[in-house]
């Protein structure tokens, strides 16, 4: 991810063996920036659902809802049909709830509907770009139905577009553009009016592995250094769990589960070990960490270490120390050393079932 | 494309003065919004653009190029035929203008749908719906752009005739000030013809995403009242004066003659109905077409 290295990926106490790699790449150093305060009506919640339903005819697409999402970037996961584009959709004022309610920023979203859009932008899951119209004119004009004054719209939409990485080819109706183009010009057109926060439905649909990558980039860095809190739905959770700080699983309407994605991706009771040795010499390594009563297993490059007592910090530490001493006296390099880290579907997983 | 924020402004934070390009990252806006009335102003002057196909490729111009181009071909014709025969020959401005309601109504239907359907087509409407644009004001915004378009429209060959007829007089000082008042039933005519064309063809188009379907559906509603009409005469009996008001294109008409005081054999035999019914059958006709408009924006799922 760019942007600032992760706290949450830190290594617990034992710092990260990073020393065998060149300077150049070493990740970045992170470097405080002086971040614009986010004034927030109510810092504390975003998004507030209460027991919210929705019934198209027989079919129930939000079965009393009830969920609280603070500001940040935020991932909403469901299988399709979940009910996500149903509970955006409320959320935005386009679609009315059959019961409960819903605040966003503490505006209620049918009675203060109009006061939520300007607060509000939105990049829909579908296609939405008129082809005849080039990216520079229709972020513009969309500026402008936010209320935007005509050269303010223009120069906001000039902008956001260099922002999201479109130069050139803004000029060019928008028919020709790849699917990567769009879906930058509809990330463009929910940011071209200053919004507090960013719904995204589906932002990364359709596009292949590097799309996928810029996209989240370009989310990670709109809600960490911009200040714009998001809401990210999605039915990979994989591509969530690199972004989100929160993630807030749905399943047929209802809240399955709801956790920060730090406390989700724990550190597990496995340290990863990768070695530059010959054969022999792990052979070596693993024995010796065997002879110290280590459960030890051996996976391709990787030594893979389990922690007695994962939870006491003098036992990981007399572990880590095991280890150094195993590598010293083996003549093995260390290239890598870190606690594994659980992973969300694993959890969600559990969940579900 | 996404070079971390974090490293270029530490360079602009250095001094940076070796690059002259700066990503200067994300900056907030705290300009003036004008709200809901600005939003409204955009939907209407896009929509009065796309009306003429102003902005849009050549496609989009030919309908309404062709339209105003060759409605206002009989209207000089005529003044010029006024001119060489010296005043001789009256100008019939009902006569000219009962040919060219066919032209305005093929314009209306094929424009409506540029503005109220496209919306729904490339699903813009989600998005327009999600800012500083209610339903109701999205549906009234795009009706007006749609009226003043029709109504510039309808209004030109008056207009081109009412200007010939002073231009082509002896003395067009006199006969401007005879012709003060004509000028009257010209805008009324173009108002009334604006109203109808406008209100029935955006209702018809907001129906349907499909452009095709909303044309055939604007142009078959004012057929099908046509062949009403004439069934009805036909077969039904039913009065002329009922009658006539039951066509629009052929309400139109009469009005014309009505209004600039023309008439034929058949009017003689049949007089027909006061300006006043004509009035008030248009105005429900446009009220109806805007209740069902405002009526599907209300409704449409987006």
């Amino acid at each position: 991810m760019v942007g600032k290295p992760d706290a949450r990926r830190g290594v617990g106490p034992v710092p990260r063996v990073t020393s065998l790699r060149p300077a150049f790449l070493r990740p970045p150093v992170p470097i405080a920036l002086p971040l614009t305060p986010v004034s927030l009506p109510d810092r504390s919640t975003l998004i507030a659902a209460q027991a919210l339903t929705r019934r198209y005819g027989a079919v129930t697409a939000l079965d009393a809802l009830t969920v609280t999402i603070a500001p940040g970037i935020t991932g909403l996961v469901g299988a399709n049909g979940a009910g996500k584009s149903t509970f955006v959709k409320i959320l935005l004022g386009i679609v009315e709830p059959s019961g409960g309610s819903a605040e966003v920023m503490g505006r209620h979203v049918v009675t203060e509907r109009e006061e939520i859009r300007a607060l509000v932008g939105y990049m829909p899951e579908h296609d939405c770009l008129p082809p005849d119209m080039s990216a520079t004119e229709f972020v513009s004009f969309m500026a402008r139905c936010s209320g935007l004054p005509a050269t303010a719209a223009r120069e906001r939409a000039a902008e956001v577009l260099r922002h999201v990485g479109l130069f050139e080819e803004r000029y060019r109706p928008m028919g020709g553009y790849s699917t990567g183009m769009a879906q930058r010009v509809k990330l463009a057109q929910a940011l071209v009016h200053d919004p507090r926060l960013l719904i995204l439905d589906e932002p990364t649909n359709g596009l292949d592995p590097a799309g996928r990558d810029e996209m989240l980039a370009l989310i990670s860095r709109t809600g960490r250094e911009f200040g714009i809190s998001v809401l990210v739905s999605s039915h990979l959770l994989g591509e969530l769990e690199r972004v989100c700080d929160r993630i807030v699983l749905i399943e047929q309407g209802r809240l399955l589960r709801e956790a920060q994605v730090g406390a989700l991706t724990s550190e597990t009771g496995t340290i990863v070990i990768e070695l530059d040795a010959e054969a022999f010499a792990v052979n070596a390594f693993t024995a010796r960490l065997s002879a110290r009563g280590l459960l030890v297993q051996v996976e391709r490059q990787r030594v893979l270490v389990e922690i007695p007592d994962g939870s006491n910090a003098d036992a990981v530490r007399d572990v880590y120390d095991a280890v150094r001493d195993a590598a010293h006296a083996a003549d093995v390099g260390l290239l890598r050393l870190e606690r594994r880290r659980g992973h969300l579907a694993d959890l969600f997983a559990a969940a579900a079932s | 494309m996404s070079k971390p924020a974090s490293m270029t402004r530490d360079s602009v934070m250095r001094g940076g003065a070796a690059s002259t390009i700066h990503d200067l990252g994300y900056r907030r806006y705290d300009g003036p919004r004008d709200g809901a009335r600005g939003a409204f102003r955009t939907l209407f002057w896009q929509g009065f653009r796309t009306m003429f196909g102003v902005g849009r490729p050549w496609k989009s111009k030919a309908v309404p190029v062709f339209v105003v181009v060759v409605s206002m071909l009989p209207s000089l014709a005529s003044v010029v035929a006024v001119g060489a025969s010296q005043g001789q020959i009256p100008l019939q401005y009902a006569g000219v203008y009962a040919a060219q309601l066919v032209l305005f109504l093929l314009f209306s239907a094929a424009q409506a749908p540029e503005m109220l359907s496209r919306d729904q087509q490339h699903r813009v409407l989600p998005l327009i719906l999600t800012r500083n644009v209610t339903r109701t004001s999205y549906a009234l915004a795009r009706l007006a752009a749609m009226f003043t378009a029709m109504f510039l429209v309808c209004l030109a060959p008056l207009l081109v005739l009412y200007l010939g007829e002073i231009g082509v007089a002896k003395v067009p000082s006199e006969t401007f000030a005879d012709m003060g008042g004509k000028i009257g039933p010209v805008l009324l005519m173009a108002t009334l013809a604006a109203m109808v064309y406008s209100t029935v063809s955006a209702a018809l188009a907001s129906c349907t995403p499909r452009r095709a379907y909303a044309t055939a559906s604007i142009i078959g509603l004012f057929l099908v009242s046509t062949a009403i009409a004439l069934g009805l005469r036909d077969l039904a009996a039913v009065p002329n004066e009922v009658n006539e008001l039951i066509d629009p294109l052929r309400a139109l008409g009469t009005l014309a003659m009505v209004l600039f005081g023309e008439t034929t054999r058949g009017m003689e035999l049949n007089p027909p109905p006061p300006v006043a019914a004509f009035i008030a059958v248009f105005v429900i006709i446009a009220a109806g077409a805007t209740t069902v408009l405002v009526w599907r924006m209300r409704r449409v799922t987006v």
